[in-house]
C-alpha cells in the first residue's frame, strides 16, 4: 500500500473532517470525489501536514508520513489546482529553483512535458491562462519521478482535449505498477475514464471507498411514472420528478426487486448527484 | 538549506531591497540620525515578507520536501544576510567619512564603532519583535511590522537622543553627570584615544552578542510559532 489514511480528523468551527480513512494501492488511480466544500482539499492538506490534523495517522510507503515528512515529500508530487505562485517570475526561474529540492529531478522529462503542454519557459506565470497554469503545476509535479501523485482538481480549467491527453498521461504513469495517483475532482466524467478506485467524501465523512466497478455496481438508475413515486419513495436515494414521472437512484438490491420501474446501470456522475440530493429530495421534486 | 536559500534569493527577494540598501548613502548627510538608514532596511525586510505572502510562498514552500522549521530558518537567514550587508556598507561609509570628513555628527551618533553597535542592537530589536510576531500567523506582515517599527523607533530616539544629550550636558560646566561626559568623550566621538577605542570596542562586542542572542531567540520563537500554523 503506497498510502494509508486512518481516522483523519480536523475540526473547524463550522466544519468537521470526521475519521477519514482510505488506502491507495501501488499502480492505481484513486478518484477522490465530493462536492465543493466536502473536505477533499482539507483531507489532502492534512495528509501532507500542511494543516495539522486533530487526530489520525498517515502512512506513506510503510512509513509514518508526518514523522518522515521531508523524506516522504521527496517521493510525492503535489498539485493543488493551478500554479498561482510567484506570478511575476519566469517559468524557467521557478523550475530552476524547484528542481534543486529533488535529487531525482529529471530535466529531460521536464523539458518534454513543457513541449507536450506547449509551455514557454521564458513566459511569466501571470502571462499564462488558467489551464496553462494547471499544466505548469503538473509538469513540476511529474518531473521528479514521484511514487505518488496527489492531484487536487488537476483538470479544472483545462479544455476537453487537454483533459483527455492528461488522463492518458495518468494511465501511462501508473502502467509500471510502481506509481500511484490520488486524484481529487468534482469533474466525475474524468474519473469514469481513468479511476481504478473511488473514495467518496460527503460533509467531511467518507461515504465509501471501493473499486470503481463495485462503486457503480452498487447503484441503479431507475425511472417510472409519477404514480409509482409514492410506492418507491423510501427506497430512492435521490430523485428528480418531471412531467412524465421521475428518475432517481436506488441501491442495486432494491432496484432489482422494484417492479414496474425501468432500471439502468448508474454512472458515477448520477450516483453523486442523486446522493447529494439524499437529504433534500422532497424539495428537489417540487 | 542551500535550495531554500536559493529560493529565497531568486523568488522572494523584493527588488526594492537594493534601493533601501543604497540608502546607506544617507550616512554622508551632515548632521543626521544615521540609524534611520537601518530602519529603511527593516522596511525592505517587511516588503519581502509582504510580497512573499502575496505570491503564496508559504504554501508553495510547504509543498516542497522541507520542514516548516527549515522554511522559517531560511527566511531568517536571508534577513540576517541583508542586515550584515547593511552593516558592512555602514562600516564602509564610516571609514570613508572618517578619512574624507571628520566623522563628527551633530544630529546623532558619530561615524564609528558605536554607530555600528547601535545598528546591531536596532536589528536585534526588530528581529525579536517582527519575526515571531509574523510567524504567529504566517500572514499578518503589516501588524508585525508596525510592532517592530515601534520598537526600532524607540531605540533610535533613545540612542540618538542620548548621544545628542550627552554632548549638550558635557558642554554645560554646571552639570556634573559622569555618564553623559563619558559618553560624549568615549562613545560618541572619533576614537582618538585608547580609552575611547576600548569603550567602543566593548560596546560593539556587547552589541554583537545582543544581536546574535536576540536573533537566535527570535528564530527559535518563530519556528515554534509557525509549527502551529495551518498553511492555507
Amino acid at each position: 500500500m503506497i498510502l494509508e489514511v486512518r481516522n483523519l480528523k480536523k475540526r473547524y468551527p463550522t466544519f468537521l473532517l470526521d475519521d477519514v480513512s482510505f488506502d491507495v494501492e501501488e499502480g492505481c488511480i484513486m478518484g477522490f470525489i465530493g462536492r465543493n466544500g466536502a473536505g477533499k482539499t482539507t483531507t489532502i492538506k492534512a495528509i501532507l501536514n500542511l494543516i495539522h490534523a486533530d487526530g489520525g495517522q498517515v502512512r506513506f510507503d510503510g512509513r509514518d508520513l508526518w514523522a518522515n515528512e521531508t523524506a516522504c515529500k521527496k517521493k510525492i508530487g503535489l498539485v493543488l489546482g493551478e500554479f498561482s505562485y510567484y506570478r511575476r517570475k519566469k517559468l524557467k526561474t521557478i523550475a530552476d529553483v524547484t528542481k534543486r529540492f529533488y535529487a531525482d529531478w529529471d530535466e529531460e522529462l521536464y523539458q518534454s512535458l513543457l513541449t507536450r503542454f506547449a509551455l514557454d519557459p521564458e513566459k511569466k506565470v501571470n502571462e499564462l491562462s488558467q489551464g496553462m497554469r494547471v499544466k505548469l503545476a503538473l509538469a513540476l509535479a511529474l518531473s521528479h519521478h514521484a511514487k505518488l501523485l496527489i492531484l487536487d482538481e488537476p483538470t479544472s480549467g483545462l479544455d476537453p482535449v487537454s483533459r483527455d491527453e492528461l488522463l492518458e498521461l495518468f494511465r501511462a504513469i501508473i502502467e509500471d505498477g510502481e506509481h500511484s495517483i490520488l486524484f481529487s475532482t468534482h469533474i466525475i466524467s474524468d474519473l469514469e475514464k481513468c479511476a481504478d478506485y473511488i473514495t467518496y467524501i460527503k460533509n467531511g465523512s467518507v461515504l465509501c471507498s471501493t473499486d470503481a466497478d463495485s462503486f457503480k455496481d452498487a447503484y441503479r438508475l431507475v425511472s417510472g411514472e409519477a404514480d409509482r413515486l409514492d410506492r418507491f419513495r423510501d427506497r430512492l436515494i435521490g430523485y428528480r420528478a418531471h412531467a412524465f414521472g421521475f428518475t432517481g437512484l436506488m441501491r442495486a438490491e432494491n432496484a432489482d426487486a422494484a417492479e414496474g420501474l425501468k432500471v439502468a446501470p448508474a454512472d458515477m456522475e448520477s450516483i453523486m448527484i442523486y446522493t447529494e440530493k439524499e437529504d433534500g429530495h422532497e424539495r428537489a421534486a417540487e | 538549506m542551500n535550495a531554500l536559500l536559493n529560493k529565497e534569493l531568486r523568488l522572494c527577494l523584493h527588488p526594492t531591497v537594493f534601493i533601501y540598501l543604497a540608502l546607506v548613502l544617507m550616512l554622508l548627510i551632515p548632521s543626521y540620525p544615521y540609524l534611520v538608514a537601518c530602519f529603511f532596511l527593516c522596511n525592505a525586510i517587511f516588503f519581502i515578507f509582504q510580497s512573499s505572502r502575496e505570491n503564496g510562498d508559504s504554501l508553495y514552500t510547504a509543498m516542497l520536501p522541507v520542514s516548516k522549521a527549515q522554511a522559517v530558518k531560511a527566511r531568517c537567514l536571508l534577513v540576517v544576510i541583508l542586515q550584515i550587508i547593511e552593516l558592512l556598507l555602514m562600516a564602509g561609509m564610516c571609514a570613508f567619512s572618517l578619512v574624507a570628513m571628520d566623522g563628527a555628527n551633530a544630529g546623532g551618533t558619530d561615524h564609528g564603532l558605536s554607530l555600528l553597535a547601535f545598528a546591531l542592537i536596532l536589528f536585534a530589536i526588530f528581529n525579536l519583535i517582527f519575526l515571531p510576531s509574523f510567524y504567529r500567523t504566517g500572514y499578518k506582515a503589516g501588524a508585525a511590522f508596525l510592532k517592530g517599527a515601534i520598537g526600532v523607533w524607540l531605540w533610535i530616539v533613545l540612542s540618538e537622543g542620548t548621544m545628542i544629550a550627552s554632548h549638550a550636558i558635557a558642554q554645560n560646566q554646571s552639570l556634573d553627570l559622569p555618564f553623559f561626559r563619558f559618553v560624549a568623550d568615549n562613545i560618541d566621538c572619533f576614537p582618538a584615544t585608547g580609552e575611547a577605542w576600548t569603550a567602543q570596542a566593548i560596546l560593539f562586542g556587547a552589541a554583537l552578542l545582543i544581536y546574535a542572542v536576540g536573533t537566535l531567540v527570535s528564530v527559535r520563537l518563530s519556528v515554534k510559532r509557525f509549527e502551529r500554523v495551518d498553511v492555507q
